[in-house]
């Protein structure tokens, strides 16, 4: 049966005339994992909160939505509130108490559930979840992995029959979001809930869907199984084609009558069934070349700590970075990548050893929202400028390097999150800096911010502006880096030009070269893995 | 002490204890009153934090309570015994009496909310109104989730303008005060319109139906029945006294206290197994969940 | 607010019955009564009963989720602001925030935001016998402000609110706070140590109403606009505008 049934839905926001969402019509049965992607301001959240009345937006609505059979608007507002599960981005804003018992227990005194009855689920899901150690902590003392599950957890004790998820992974780094999905797949095959879940992230995402619906302005383009969809978006290059798998890009651009691939595993065996004949050795990775000239970040023999006779954070760190280049660090959390970020802008001091920044630098902070003061874009970059003159000259300069220019009038909390991290890109390079320090930049864009993002990155270094960024995000950093660093224990493990870089690691690199290792050593993007093999076949 | 089985008890207790402890404290002006709650309160203090006890009393309590005596005589000038003269102003035994035992009063007062905000945590304290008033204790609730947030949050603003090359705590006065605004109106347009998340998350999760209930994560175990008839019992005896009149005292026009009797004594008694209680309790649970001290 | 839930039967009764328990106390202890400490019972009956009453008030609104949010935002805004200002001690937002919230949400929501600041400070400063006079001094400074500038058809002038930000911190504030003080203490009740303690407050109590007027002439501006924005976008504490 049937847990959502959408008879030729349309919606259409109070005060506006375009529909957001036309013509929808699909179903979610039963215990089904579904995907729900598409690219930003496709229509793919207005759709999901439709499906929760109580967060749905206002506006206008034709068609029908069934729940269980009867229209959802009919459904009495308990079982809406305990039946649907919904969970949102942001794993500090969803969170409402201060305990986490109190978290879990929150929906349950919503519902009016008995103290000993709510004691009994609260245990029962805290076991689930295996979080029965946190139940008596602070909500503040988790981190965003942790909230975000205990988000979950909290959903889930109201035992809902369908769990919506509207990009839950998007502020999560990488092991805490497989976590999260983890547990999401835990509760679709060991308890049966259905889940619909909104996600950029297709690599992890696409081999765990039973099915996934593709948005477009508005209306469902594809819905289907997930090899099917893929290769129906690869097909008609549609721009999310480049957030699929990597395995499945790779096979896509390849060709071929086998089915396509969705992990690494099967990538692996994939490849190597194209490759039968003709399969060559593996080459060395190549030694990398010593940087010349000026760097623009020199520290040696650096030390920190944030207390006195607290752990070192940062250890021994030399780090020499050239001008006019993207430099990442990536590595994992509590490595000391943003403290080494924090050291290079002055923002802390190493207590022992010497760092030397060639020109002005600035820091874009990870959440753009910390700069944010103004009511409108344009009166907010002003601001940085202060009395300058040709200020306004000045700002439309900086927005049309950032394509903002149409969106100068809006206020900076009505903009998208891909958006938003473009406005305070604008703010910071205002301040004109020689070196730009960013802190996961990437994070929660989708595939198609990225490309612009990257862009816009290009033109900065061609004008001057060196770069160094933290990140997770392997695939963009090995897409658009030009050195990489790799971090453990406040300290360099590994560091060189990107792609000998990925080459050289095993684990803590990108899926196309951990799928096409075994046959070329230099291949690291999805594209260098197609371009070696039709180098090939000739 | 190596455990403090008197945290662990039900709040509803916790609060009835330190309520009914602190008002006595306020408000019973009579010596060996005065001298039982001083006594107990130090005493448990210091049991809970030495030193930090010990450097409240010698920095804040101690010259409070000097300040104290020394000016009630200097500015009330009733009583009749006259000690001496300053600037033909009477200085007189009853207001130094007074003096003292205000100071003492005080004291004990301050000591007693030392030993309660070791004890009873915000979450204690929210989830008394739990049932009797729930929107309120959520709201309470929110706010204690919100303020760790919001400090961080302040301190990341903080540092993003840093990174902008526009430092906080460096400039004139005026800079320094002009940045902690933009910082606070920063964290205000956060704030606000991230709270629109949290509220939908609430409702998301049926907030607003009709028939909310509250959780008590404190259960009201048959320990905590006896030990709240016990401290029942105490606190009534001891109202019973002051309704006697046993613990009044009348300092002006001079010192009168009530005659002393078998009654006075059983009070005296009552009033400091009231005050010993949190230690008598925990040296019982000491011996006979602990095994001995 | 003010109209709906002033006229609830339920509402009525239980106040009712709280504002004569603080006379009734009043005689109670008159007859028993020990020197002038009677006057500390009795003030802090009556501080009870207020407090309680606007606490009931609030419950009887069975706010909702948005409204619940913005307060709580609010308060923790006052308490946490002071974070933003660690280089500047003495700097304390809790007054302007308090009279803002006055002015853009009623004073009722002023009172509410008042008190709890005062007392969720003290979880994180620890509680003191201060602690009531604290709460209904922020209260009354909210709900005055409520009072005196909610009904202007126009936005308060930034001049007044300034004023009127520097009088009640100075006066309201410090008054009922020292006047506290005055009370636990157990000085006598004279005018000479009213103003002994209030003199030994002064240089704190000028400072926080410079602090609270500086703040409102920086801050007034762009905080009711924001409040105004997430009025016009979110549907907030809009049944009381609909009724009046």
């Amino acid at each position: 049966m049937a847990v959502f049934k959408l008879e030729d839905f349309s919606f259409t926001y109070a005060g506006e005339t375009n529909p957001a969402l036309h013509d929808i019509s699909f179903s979610v049965t039963e215990g089904e994992f579904l995907l729900l992607c598409g690219l930003s301001g496709c229509g793919k959240t207005t759709l999901l909160r439709q499906l929760k009345p109580a967060i749905a937006p206002r506006g206008r609505r034709t068609g029908e939505i069934l729940f269980n059979g009867q229209p959802l608007r009919l459904a009495p507002p308990r079982s809406q509130a305990a039946e649907i599960g919904y969970v949102m981005q942001s794993p500090e804003e969803q969170a409402v108490t201060d305990k986490v018992w109190h978290e879990l227990a929150f929906g349950l005194e919503n519902l009016g559930l008995e103290s000993r009855a709510i004691r009994l689920r609260t245990a029962e899901m805290a076991s689930f979840f295996g979080i029965q150690d946190w139940f008596e902590r602070d909500v503040s003392s988790l981190s965003g992995g942790q909230k975000q599950l205990l988000n979950l957890a909290a959903v889930m004790a109201m035992q809902p029959k369908v769990l919506l998820l509207d990009e839950p992974t998007s502020q999560l780094d990488p092991i805490a979001a497989a976590d999260f999905l983890a547990a999401v797949k835990k509760i679709n095959v060991e308890l049966g809930v259905a889940v619909m879940m909104v996600e950029q992230r297709l690599q992890e995402v696409f081999p765990l869907a039973d099915r996934v619906a593709v948005m477009d302005r508005g209306a469902i383009l594809i819905d289907a199984a997930p090899r099917n969809a893929g290769l129906k978006l690869m097909q008609t290059h549609h721009p999310m084609a480049r957030a699929l798998p990597s395995a499945m890009q790779i096979a896509g651009a390849l060709g071929g009558d086998s089915p396509l691939p969705l992990t690494v595993r099967e990538g692996r065996r994939w490849l190597r069934g194209f490759l039968r004949d003709g399969a060559p050795a593996r080459e060395k990775p190549e030694q990398e070349s010593k940087e010349e000239g000026e760097p623009a970040v020199l520290m040696k023999d650096c030390w920190f700590a944030y207390e006195k006779n607290g752990t070192d954070i940062i250890r021994d760190l030399s780090l020499r970075i050239p001008k006019q280049k993207l430099f990442c660090i990536l590595g994992g959390n509590g490595t000391g990548k943003t403290t080494a970020l924090r050291l290079m802008a002055g923002l802390q001091k190493p207590y022992r050893g010497k760092i030397r920044v060639s020109g002005k630098v600035a820091v874009l902070p990870q959440n753009p929202q910390t700069l944010f003061l103004k009511s409108t874009l344009a009166a907010d970059l002003a601001d940085m400028l202060g009395f300058a003159e040709n200020r306004d000259a000045k700002v439309k300069e900086i927005a049309e390097l950032t394509e903002l220019t149409a969106l100068l009038g809006r206020h900076p909390y009505d903009l998208s999150g891909g958006e938003q991290q473009r406005a305070a890109l604008a703010k910071v390079l205002l301040t004109q800096p020689d070196l730009l320090l960013m802190d996961e930049p990437t994070k929660g864009l989708d595939a198609h911010f990225k490309i612009r993002f990257s862009e816009i990155l290009r033109t900065l270094m061609r004008r001057g502006v060196s770069i160094v960024m933290v990140s997770h995000d392997i695939e963009f950093c090995a897409e658009n880096a030009d050195l990489c660093a790799l971090f453990f224990n406040g300290n360099v493990a590994a560091q060189g030009r990107a792609c000998p870089f990925f080459a050289g690691n095993s684990f803590y690199t990108t899926a196309a070269n951990r799928i096409s290792r075994e046959w070329f050593a230099q291949a690291v993007t999805n594209g260098d893995v197609v371009e070696q093999c039709e180098k090939i076949q000739g | 002490m190596k455990t403090n089985d008197f945290a662990k008890l039900h709040p509803v207790i916790l609060f009835t204890y330190f309520t009914a402890v602190i008002l006595f404290s306020m408000f019973f002006m009579h010596p060996v009153f005065l001298a039982i709650s001083f006594f107990c309160g130090f005493l448990w203090a210091v049991s809970l934090a030495p030193r930090e006890t010990l450097r409240f009393t010698l920095k804040c309590i101690l010259p409070l309570a000097v300040l104290m005596t020394v000016i009630n005589p200097m500015i009330n000038h009733a009583g009749l015994t006259v000690l001496l003269y300053v600037n033909d102003r009477p200085i007189t035994l009853e207001a130094c009496a007074y003096g003292a035992a205000s100071a003492a009063m005080f004291s004990s007062v301050l000591l007693w909310f030392s030993c309660s905000n070791r004890i009873m945590t915000a979450e204690k304290f929210i989830s008394l109104f739990g049932r009797a008033a729930p929107s309120f204790s959520l709201l309470l609730s929110m706010v204690m989730r919100f303020v760790p947030r919001f400090k961080a949050q302040t301190r990341a603003i903080a540092e993003a303008q840093d990174g902008l090359g526009r430092g906080v705590d460096s400039g004139s006065l005026p800079t320094r005060a002009k940045n902690g605004m933009k910082i606070l109106s920063i964290l205000t347009t956060w704030a606000l319109e991230n709270g629109v998340i949290t509220a939908d998350s609430m409702r998301a999760r049926g907030y607003g139906l009709p028939g909310r209930g509250r959780f008590q994560i404190y259960r009201f175990d048959s320990r905590d029945k006896w030990m709240l008839t016990i401290l029942s019992a105490l606190i009534f005896a001891v109202l019973f006294g002051f309704i006697k009149g046993e613990n009044s005292i009348r300092y002006f026009p001079f010192l009168s206290l009530p005659p002393f009797s078998p009654f006075s004594f059983f009070l005296y008694i009552c009033y400091f197994l009231l005050c010993s209680y949190p230690m008598l309790f925990n040296a019982v649970c000491e011996v006979k969940y602990h095994g001995g001290f | 607010m003010r109209k709906n839930s002033g006229l609830r039967p339920g509402f009525s009764v239980l106040s009712v019955v709280l504002l004569l328990l603080a006379p009734a106390a009043a005689i109670l202890y008159g007859v028993y009564g020990l020197d002038n400490r009677k006057y500390l019972l009795v003030s802090l009956v009556i501080l009870a009963c207020a407090i309680l009453s606007f606490f009931l008030l609030f419950e009887q609104r069975k706010p909702p989720a948005r409204d619940l949010v913005t307060l709580a935002v609010l308060c923790s805004i006052a308490v946490a602001g002071r974070a933003a200002f660690f280089m500047l001690p003495q700097f304390k937002p809790v007054a302007a925030v308090v009279i803002l919230t006055g002015v853009c949400l009623g004073g009722q929501a002023g009172f509410l935001v008042g008190a709890v600041s005062a007392l969720v400070s003290n979880f994180f400063f620890g509680q003191g016998p201060n602690t009531p006079f604290q709460m209904f001094a922020f209260g009354l400074v909210g709900l005055l402000a409520g009072l005196f500038f909610r009904h202007a058809r126009r936005k308060p002038k930034k001049l007044f609110l300034c004023v009127y930000g520097t009088l009640s911190v100075f006066i309201l504030y410090g008054g009922v706070v020292n006047g506290g003080t005055l009370l636990i203490s157990g000085l006598p009740l004279t005018p000479v140590s009213y103003l002994t303690v209030c003199a030994s407050g002064i240089p704190f109590d000028l400072t926080h109403a410079a602090a609270t007027a500086f703040f409102l002439f920086v801050l007034s501006g762009p905080m009711m606009e924001k409040m105004e924005r997430m009025k016009r976008k979110y549907g907030l504490m809009q049944r009381d505008d609909d009724s009046e």
